[in-house]
C-alpha cells in the first residue's frame, strides 16, 4: 500500500490545497476588503464581499470534494474488513 | 404581565408546546432495539444521512449566538461584529480538512466523544481527562448564552417585566429550561435532531421575510447603511472615542482589523472542536455525509450574514434605539426591532424561532458534555466496568447537571455583550485543538507536551480573560486584549503559547526518550468509511482501554 496517495495525483492535490488556503485567506486578510467603495447596489464593499464570499466558499468546497474523489484514500475498501471488522463486526453480530 | 401582547404570547406558547411534544415523541423516532446505549441516546443511533445531518448541524451551530449575540455586537460596536460572518466562512474549509478523519477513526473504534479518541490515540488517561474537562467547561458559557437569548425574547415579550424578584422574573426561563432538560433526558440526541426541522423552518421564514421587508420600512438599504455609518463615526460622550467602526480600521489608535481576523480565525478553529459539534458529526451515517455537509452548511452562513445586518437595521430604527436605551441591554435590539416592524402574529413566529433556536443547541451541548463526563470521567476513573445501561443513565443525569451549571454562568457573568460567553468558551476549547486536530494527522506531538501546552494555554487564557475590564465592568469584560500593540482575541494568543510549548516540550521529551504511550489507531482508520455502524456495543473502546490489549473485546 502506498503511504501517500496524494503524491500520485500532484495536480489534484495541489489544487485542493490551494483552493482551501485561498478560501481561508480571502476572508482572514481583512485589508483586501475593508473598504466602503466601490458600493455594490446599496451595499458598501465590505458587506457585499462578506455576503458574496459564502456562496463562493460553498462552491469551492464542492469542487474540492469532486477533486478528492480522484485521489483514492489509502486502503479505502479493504482496510475495514481487515482491521475493524474483526473486532467490532464480530461484537455487533454477537448481540443482535 | 400587563403589557404582554396576547397574540405574540399565544403563538410562542403554542409553538413551544408543539416543540415539546416533538421532543418527547422523538424518543420513538428511528427507534433501536436497545435504547439504553450511548450510541443511541448520545448519538441518535449514528445513522443520520445528509439531510438530517444538515438540519442537525445547522440547528447545532447556529444558535442564540447567531440570532441575539452577533447582532447585539453589531448594534453596539459596528463592523467588528461581522467577524462572525468571516468566521463561519472559514470554519468550513478548515473543518473539511480534519472532520472526515475524525469521523472515520471514531467510527472504526466506536468513539463516542473526542476524548475517547485522545485516549485511544495517545494512550493517555490524563490527556483524555484534559480534553473532557475542557469540553465540559467550554460548553457551560455557551449554554448560558442560549439562556441569555431566550431571556432576551421573554423580556421583550413583557413576560418577565412585572416583578423585581429574580426568581419570579426568570420563572418562564426556568420553566422553558426545565422542559428542555426533561425531553433531552428522555429522548437524547433524537430530540434536538427532530426539533431542528421546526427550528430551521421558522428561522428561514422569519429571516427571509425580515431581510426583504424591514428595509422597505426603514427607507432602503442605502439609508440603513448611511445611518449606521454616521452613528458609529459619532463620538461617545462617555469614552471620548467613536461609538464603533463601520469598516474595520487600520489606524494605530483604534485598529480593529487584527482583532477582526484573530476573532474570526480563533472562532473558526474552535467551532468543530466543540464537543456538541463533534456530537452532531459523529451521529452521521457515512463519511461522505460530512463532506457533503461542509459544502451545504454555508447556506446557513449566508443566513448569519443577513442576521448580523439586523444590528444595523436596529440602529436605523429610532423606536428600537429608544427601547434599547431604556433597557440598557443591547441583546434586546433584535427582539425589539422585530416587535416594532412585524404584526404581532409574525413577531410570535420570529420569537419562537429564536427561542427554539436556543433550545436545540442547548440540548445538543448538554448531551455532548454529558457524554464526555460519562465516558471519560465517570467510566474512566470511577466505574471502569460500567454497563451500557449505566453509562446511558449516567449521561442522562449529567445532562441535567450540566444545564444547572450553565444557569450559574448565565446568572454570574456580565451580559453587556453576551457574545463574550461564547468567546470565553472558545478560549478554552481552542486549547484542545493541538491534541485533537494535531492527533488526527500526526503522532509527532508527545502526550505530556500536549498536556503541558494545554495547561499553559488554559491558565494564560483564563487569567487574560478575567483581567479584561471596561469602565463599567471589572472582570470578564472582553475577549480580546492587547498583545504586542495589537488587539488580539485571547483564544489565539493562548493557542500560540500552547502550540509553542507543545512543540518545544515534544522536542525535549523525545530527546529524553520518555515513553510515548500506545496508539490503538492505524493510518487507514483515518480514511475508512465503514457502512455499518459499530453499534450497538462499544465494548471495543472500553475493554481495550481497560486491559491494554484487544482480548476481552472479542468475547
Amino acid at each position: 500500500m502506498k503511504k501517500n496517495p496524494a503524491a500520485d495525483h500532484p495536480v489534484a492535490s495541489t489544487a485542493i490545497g490551494l483552493l482551501l488556503a485561498a478560501a481561508v485567506c480571502g476572508s482572514l486578510i481583512v485589508p483586501i476588503y475593508a473598504r466602503i467603495s466601490p458600493k455594490v447596489g446599496d451595499f458598501p464593499f465590505f458587506y457585499f464581499y462578506l455576503l458574496a464570499y459564502m456562496p463562493a466558499v460553498a462552491i469551492v468546497l464542492w469542487v474540492v470534494s469532486l477533486l478528492q474523489r480522484r485521489i483514492p484514500a489509502p486502503g479505502d475498501p479493504g482496510a475495514i474488513d481487515g482491521t475493524a471488522g474483526g473486532i467490532i463486526g464480530g461484537d455487533a453480530e454477537g448481540t443482535r | 404581565m400587563s403589557n404582554v401582547n396576547a397574540v405574540t404570547f399565544t403563538i410562542v406558547l403554542v409553538l413551544f408546546v408543539i416543540v415539546t411534544l416533538v421532543g418527547f415523541a422523538a424518543a420513538r423516532w428511528r427507534r433501536a432495539e436497545n435504547m439504553m446505549h450511548l450510541n443511541e441516546w448520545g448519538l441518535g443511533g449514528r445513522g443520520f444521512g445528509t439531510f438530517i445531518t444538515w438540519f442537525l448541524l445547522g440547528g447545532d451551530l447556529y444558535t442564540a449566538y447567531t440570532f441575539i449575540a452577533v447582532p447585539a455586537l453589531v448594534y453596539g460596536s459596528g463592523s467588528i461584529g461581522f467577524y462572525a460572518v468571516s468566521y463561519t466562512i472559514i470554519a468550513y474549509p478548515i473543518a473539511f480538512i480534519f472532520l472526515p478523519r475524525l469521523w472515520s477513526v471514531s467510527r472504526v473504534h466506536n468513539y463516542v466523544t473526542p476524548a475517547d479518541f485522545i485516549r485511544g490515540r495517545y494512550g493517555s488517561r490524563g490527556l483524555a481527562l484534559a480534553m473532557a474537562f475542557t469540553g465540559i467547561l467550554a460548553l457551560m458559557p455557551y449554554i448560558a448564552l442560549q439562556l441569555v437569548g431566550i431571556q432576551a425574547v421573554l423580556t421583550v415579550m413583557g413576560v418577565d417585566a412585572s416583578s423585581t424578584n429574580t426568581f419570579v422574573k426568570d420563572l418562564p426561563l426556568f420553566i422553558a429550561f426545565l422542559v428542555l432538560a426533561i425531553y433531552t433526558y428522555v429522548s437524547g440526541l433524537r430530540a434536538p435532531a427532530a426539533i431542528s426541522f421546526i427550528k430551521d423552518t421558522l428561522i428561514y421564514v422569519f429571516v427571509l421575510v425580515a431581510i426583504f421587508y424591514i428595509p422597505t420600512r426603514l427607507g432602503g438599504w442605502g439609508h440603513i447603511f448611511d445611518v449606521a455609518q454616521a452613528h458609529f463615526a459619532s463620538i461617545s460622550p462617555a469614552t471620548k472615542k467613536s461609538v464603533g467602526t463601520f469598516i474595520p480600521t487600520t489606524k494605530s489608535t483604534g485598529s480593529t482589523q487584527f482583532d477582526f481576523a484573530t476573532l474570526a480565525l480563533g472562532s473558526a478553529l474552535a467551532l468543530f472542536v466543540y464537543p456538541h459539534a463533534i456530537t452532531g458529526v459523529l451521529a452521521s451515517r457515512r463519511r461522505g455525509v460530512i463532506k457533503r455537509n461542509m459544502s451545504l452548511l454555508p447556506a446557513y452562513a449566508v443566513l448569519l450574514g443577513l442576521i448580523a445586518l439586523f444590528g444595523y437595521m436596529a440602529v436605523a430604527d429610532p423606536v428600537t434605539v429608544a427601547h434599547v436605551k431604556v433597557s440598557g441591554n443591547a441583546q434586546l435590539a433584535v427582539p425589539y426591532l422585530l416587535q416594532h416592524m412585524f404584526p404581532s402574529w409574525f413577531t410570535g413566529i420570529a420569537f419562537a424561532g429564536i427561542a427554539i433556536g436556543a433550545l436545540v443547541p442547548a440540548a445538543i451541548m448538554a448531551i455532548g458534555a454529558a457524554n464526555l463526563f460519562t465516558r471519560n470521567i465517570f467510566k474512566e476513573f470511577f466505574r471502569p466496568d460500567a454497563s451500557d445501561q449505566l453509562q446511558t443513565r449516567m449521561s442522562q443525569w449529567a445532562s441535567l447537571v450540566v444545564k444547572l451549571g450553565a444557569l450559574y454562568f448565565a446568572v454570574e457573568l456580565p451580559h453587556t455583550f453576551s457574545i463574550n460567553l461564547q468567546l470565553l468558551g472558545g478560549v478554552w476549547i481552542l486549547q484542545t485543538f493541538p491534541m485533537l486536530v494535531g492527533g488526527l494527522f500526526t503522532r509527532w506531538f508527545h502526550r505530556w507536551a500536549l498536556l503541558t501546552g494545554w495547561f499553559a494555554g488554559m491558565i494564560f487564557g483564563t487569567l487574560a480573560a478575567y483581567n479584561t475590564s471596561t469602565a463599567t465592568t471589572s472582570h470578564w469584560a472582553s475577549s480580546s486584549d492587547i498583545e504586542l500593540g495589537h488587539s488580539v482575541y485571547i483564544g489565539i494568543s493562548a493557542f500560540v503559547i500552547n502550540l509553542v510549548i507543545a512543540v518545544a516540550a515534544t522536542l525535549i521529551l523525545r530527546a529524553a526518550r520518555v515513553p510515548e504511550g500506545a496508539d490503538e489507531t492505524l493510518p487507514q482508520h483515518y480514511t475508512a468509511d465503514p457502512e455499518r455502524a459499530p453499534a450497538p456495543v462499544p465494548a471495543g473502546v472500553g475493554a481495550v482501554e481497560r486491559s491494554g490489549d484487544r482480548g476481552p473485546s472479542a468475547s
